[in-house]
C-alpha cells in the first residue's frame, strides 16, 4: 500500500467519526488521483447526515414574463414554481409572483438569482433589501438561485435576503474557471458560518459547454470534494435535467443526497409509465441502492 | 461501521481475497459480488485487475466507422428499433459506391476500419458480401474489414445452404479480417427466446460462429446487452460461456457490454441506469480473467458515464465511430469525436494511444500529427429521405417475393 493510500485509510476513520478535517486532510483530498477512495469518503459523509435517504424535487418553470397565450396552468405536482428572469420591473415582477402564487396551490415560489437581483439593485439605484422586501410581500418565497461566482459581495448579499424573510432555494455556481472552483467552497463554507441559513449547494457548473463539457470524472471529484470540503451545508445538490440521469445517479454515490430540477410532469406518453419522469427518479436512486424521497422547495417531506 | 455492513463485509471477505490474489471466481462467487459489493468497491477491484494487466497507463480507441449495409431484416428482436421489414419502404441496402464513399470520409479521419454490420437481408445473397469485400479490398488494400457478426453469418449459412466454417471461409478469402461480436444479447435460450432472437441464433449457434471463426485465424469481439428479462444469474452464465470459450480458442479480443436501448422498440420499458453499467462492467472485469480488453459504451452511456468506465475495469474507449444507426434509432445520439475521446482519456490520467480491431497500438492522436475536422454529430447511414436502390443490386438474385419482383421490375 502506497503511503497516499494509507493516508486515505485513514481519513475514512475520521469522516465515520464526523471528526473536522485539517488543512493537510484537505489538501490531501483535492490532490489525490483515487476516484473512487474519494468517492468512498464522500458517500461516508452523506450517509452520516442523510443515511440511505435521497430527496428530490420536481420543480415546475414559468416565465417572469409570458408570451401571449402561453398556458398559465402549474402542473399540480410540482414541488417548486420557479420564475425565470430575467428581472425588468420590480413592480411587474411582484405583481408576477403574485399570479404565479395564486396558481401554486400552497407550494413555495421561488424567483430569480440573487446575482441579477443584486446588479439590479445597483443599476437602479434601489437598495437590495428594498426590492426583496417587495418581492416578499408579493408572496415570494425563495430565492431561486445564488450563484456564488456572480456574487460580488455575497455576505452581504445573503444578509440582504435574511433579513428580508425570504430563503436561497439553492448557492450555485454559473461557469467558475476550474482553479476557481476550491477557493468558492472554502467561500461558501465560510459564508455558512456566518449565516448557518444555507440549506443546499449544487456543486456543478450551471453552463455547460459544447465543445468540451466537464467529464464524468471531474464532475463526480467535484460532488465529492463539495461533501467533503463544505461539510457545513447540510444538501449537495445534482440537476437532474441539467446533467442528466445517468451523471446525477452517479453523483449519489459521491456524496450527492438530493436531486434537484425533476420534471413536474407525469403523464406516461408514448413511452409507457415506467419512463414517466416520477418513476424514472425512483428508480435510479433505488438501483443506487437509495431511498427516494420527495420533497418540496421547503425541505419539507412529500 | 453498520452491522449490515459488517455482516456484508464478512460475507464477501473471502471472495475479495480471490480477486486480490488473482484467483478465478465461480459463478456464484461472482453472484454474490455483483448482488452485494459496494459500487466503489466492486469498482476498485475491477480497477485492480485491470491495472494489472495494464500497467503501462495506456487506454486505446480506435478511429473506424459503424456502417450498416442495410436495415431490412427478417429477425424481428423485439429489442430492436433499427430494422425495417421485408418490403417496407424506409427498408435501404447501400450501394457499393456510397460505402466507398465512407470509407473515404473515414480514412479522411485517421479511420483504419469499417465496422459492418446490418440487418439479415433475404435479398442480399453471399455473393454480394464477397463482392463487396474484394472490391473494398481491391481499392483500399491496407483497410480492414470488421465485419458480420454471428447472427449475420448464420443468416448467410442458411440463405446459402452452406455451412457456418464454409461461409466463413468464403468471406475470408474474399477479405473479411476479423467478427464483432454482435447478437450475443444474453447466451442464455430462455431470455434469447422471450427477445424474439432466438430464431437468429441460439447461444450455441452464436458460440459455434465464434468457435470456428476462432479457427479459422479470425479474432472477434465479445459483448453482452443486458437490461431486458434476464436475471443477474443469466448476466453470469453468459460471462462464464464466453470465458469458458476463451479458455478453448483464445481468440477473443475484447469484450463491450451495453444496456438495452428502449426507445421506439417493440418491447419498449426503461433502460437500466447508470450505476448498473458501472456494476456490470466491473463484474465482467472480474468474471472475464481471460480476457485482456474491456471497452466503454460511451455510446449508450455519454461521454461522462464512459469516461468514469475507466475507473470501473474498462481500458479502451471504443470507437470514435463517426457513424452510428443502430442505437441512435432506439434513442441514444451520444457523440465522441477523437479530440474528446483522447480529452476524456487524457482527464483520467491515462495515456490515450490509437489501436487496430487486433489492439496493436498505431501511435497517438491523428488529430495531434495533422488538422481534421471536428465531428459534432455521428453520420447517419443515408440522408432522410434518401430512398435511392444501388444500381448493382439487380445482379444478384432476390430471395423474398417482394424483393425478386422489384428486381425483375428494374432489370
Amino acid at each position: 500500500m502506497s503511503d497516499a493510500q494509507g493516508a486515505m485509510g485513514d481519513l475514512t476513520a475520521k469522516v465515520a467519526a464526523g471528526e473536522p478535517l485539517s488543512s493537510q486532510d484537505r489538501d490531501l483530498l483535492v490532490a489525490t488521483r483515487d476516484l473512487l477512495a474519494l468517492g468512498m469518503l464522500a458517500d461516508e459523509a452523506r450517509r452520516r447526515r442523510h443515511g440511505d435517504r435521497v430527496t428530490f424535487v420536481r420543480v415546475a418553470r414559468m416565465p417572469c414574463r409570458p408570451r401571449q397565450g402561453e398556458p398559465s396552468e402549474v402542473p399540480p405536482t410540482a414541488g417548486e414554481i420557479r420564475i425565470d428572469g430575467p428581472i425588468e420591473d420590480v413592480v411587474q415582477a411582484a405583481a408576477r409572483i403574485r399570479e404565479v402564487l395564486a396558481l401554486s396551490d400552497g407550494q413555495p415560489v421561488s424567483a430569480f438569482t440573487l446575482g441579477e437581483l443584486d446588479r439590479w439593485s445597483s443599476e437602479n439605484g434601489i437598495p437590495l433589501g428594498d426590492i426583496l422586501r417587495q418581492l416578499r410581500e408579493a408572496g415570494l418565497e425563495l430565492v431561486a438561485e445564488a450563484e456564488l461566482d456572480r456574487l460580488e459581495r455575497s455576505l452581504e448579499a445573503c444578509e440582504a435576503v435574511a433579513t428580508s424573510g425570504l430563503t436561497i432555494a439553492r448557492v450555485t455556481m454559473k461557469d467558475p474557471p476550474p482553479q476557481g472552483v476550491l477557493s468558492l467552497f472554502a467561500e461558501l463554507r465560510s459564508l455558512q458560518s456566518a449565516l448557518g441559513s444555507l440549506r443546499a449547494f449544487a456543486p456543478l457548473p450551471r453552463t455547460l459547454s459544447a465543445l468540451a463539457p466537464s467529464t464524468g470524472y471531474d464532475d463526480v471529484k467535484q460532488v465529492a470534494l463539495a461533501r467533503l470540503l463544505v461539510d457545513n451545508v447540510p444538501t449537495i445538490q445534482v440537476d437532474w435535467s441539467l446533467y442528466g440521469p445517468k451523471l446525477a445517479q452517479v453523483a449519489l454515490s459521491f456524496g450527492a443526497d438530493d436531486v434537484d430540477a425533476v420534471s413536474p410532469v407525469n403523464d406516461a406518453g408514448a413511452e409507457g409509465w415506467r419512463r414517466s419522469a416520477l418513476e424514472e427518479i425512483r428508480r435510479n436512486v433505488a438501483a443506487a441502492s437509495l431511498v427516494p424521497v420527495e420533497r418540496n422547495g421547503r425541505f419539507e417531506l412529500l | 461501521m453498520r452491522d449490515t455492513d459488517s455482516l456484508m463485509s464478512q460475507h464477501l471477505a473471502p471472495i475479495v481475497e480471490k480477486v486480490e490474489a488473482g484467483d478465478r471466481l465461480s459463478a456464484d462467487a461472482a453472484l454474490c459480488l455483483y448482488r452485494d459489493a459496494p459500487t466503489h468497491q466492486l469498482g476498485q477491484l475491477a480497477d485492480l485487475v485491470c491495472r494489472r494487466k495494464h500497467q503501462d497507463g495506456i487506454v486505446t480507441y480506435i478511429v473506424d466507422r459503424n456502417v450498416n449495409y442495410t436495415n431490412v431484416c427478417v429477425a424481428k428482436c423485439n429489442f430492436c428499433a433499427f430494422y425495417r421489414p421485408v418490403g417496407s419502404s424506409e427498408g435501404y441496402v447501400l450501394g457499393f459506391d456510397e460505402i466507398f464513399r465512407k470509407i473515404d470520409e473515414t480514412i479522411e479521419l485517421g479511420g483504419v476500419q469499417l465496422l459492418l454490420q446490418g440487418g439479415h437481408n433475404p435479398d442480399l445473397p453471399l455473393r454480394w458480401f464477397e463482392d463487396l469485400f474484394r472490391a473494398v479490398k481491391q481499392r483500399y488494400p491496407d483497410f480492414r474489414l470488421h465485419a458480420l457478426s454471428p447472427p449475420e453469418v448464420i443468416h448467410l449459412s442458411r440463405l446459402s445452404q452452406l455451412s457456418v466454417p464454409e461461409v466463413i471461409d468464403r468471406l475470408v478469402r474474399a477479405g473479411l479480417d476479423s467478427i464483432p461480436g454482435g447478437g450475443a444479447e444474453i447466451l442464455v435460450d430462455r431470455v434469447r427466446t422471450l427477445l424474439h432472437c432466438y430464431g437468429k441464433a441460439t447461444s450455441d449457434e452464436w458460440l459455434d460462429v465464434m468457435r470456428h471463426a476462432h479457427r479459422a485465424g479470425l479474432r472477434t469481439t465479445a459483448t453482452m446487452m443486458y437490461g431486458t428479462v434476464e436475471t443477474l444469474e443469466e448476466r453470469l452464465e453468459h460471462l462464464c460461456r464466453l470465458r469458458e470459450l476463451q479458455d478453448e480458442t483464445g481468440g477473443f479480443t475484447a469484450f463491450i457490454t451495453w444496456s438495452f436501448q428502449p426507445a421506439h422498440t417493440e418491447r419498449g420499458g426503461s433502460e437500466a441506469t447508470g450505476v448498473e453499467y458501472l456494476r456490470t462492467l466491473a463484474i465482467a472485469r472480474l468474471v472475464l480473467d481471460n480476457f485482456d480488453n474491456l471497452q466503454a459504451s460511451w455510446v449508450t452511456q455519454g461521454g461522462k458515464v464512459g469516461q468514469l468506465s475507466l475507473a470501473f475495469g474498462a481500458n479502451d474507449m471504443g470507437s470514435v465511430m463517426i457513424e452510428e444507426n443502430v442505437v441512435r434509432a432506439a434513442g441514444a445520439a451520444y457523440c465522441m469525436d477523437e479530440v474528446e475521446i483522447v480529452r476524456n482519456i487524457e482527464n483520467a490520467g491515462f495515456i490515450p494511444m490509437r489501436r487496430n480491431m487486433h489492439y496493436e497500438i498505431l501511435g497517438g492522436p491523428v488529430f495531434r500529427a495533422r488538422e481534421i475536422p471536428r465531428v459534432l454529430e455521428l453520420a447517419t447511414a443515408r440522408a432522410e429521405g434518401d430512398t435511392s436502390v444501388p444500381p448493382e443490386l439487380r445482379q444478384y438474385p432476390a430471395k423474398s417475393w417482394v424483393g425478386k419482383a422489384e428486381r425483375q421490375r428494374r432489370s
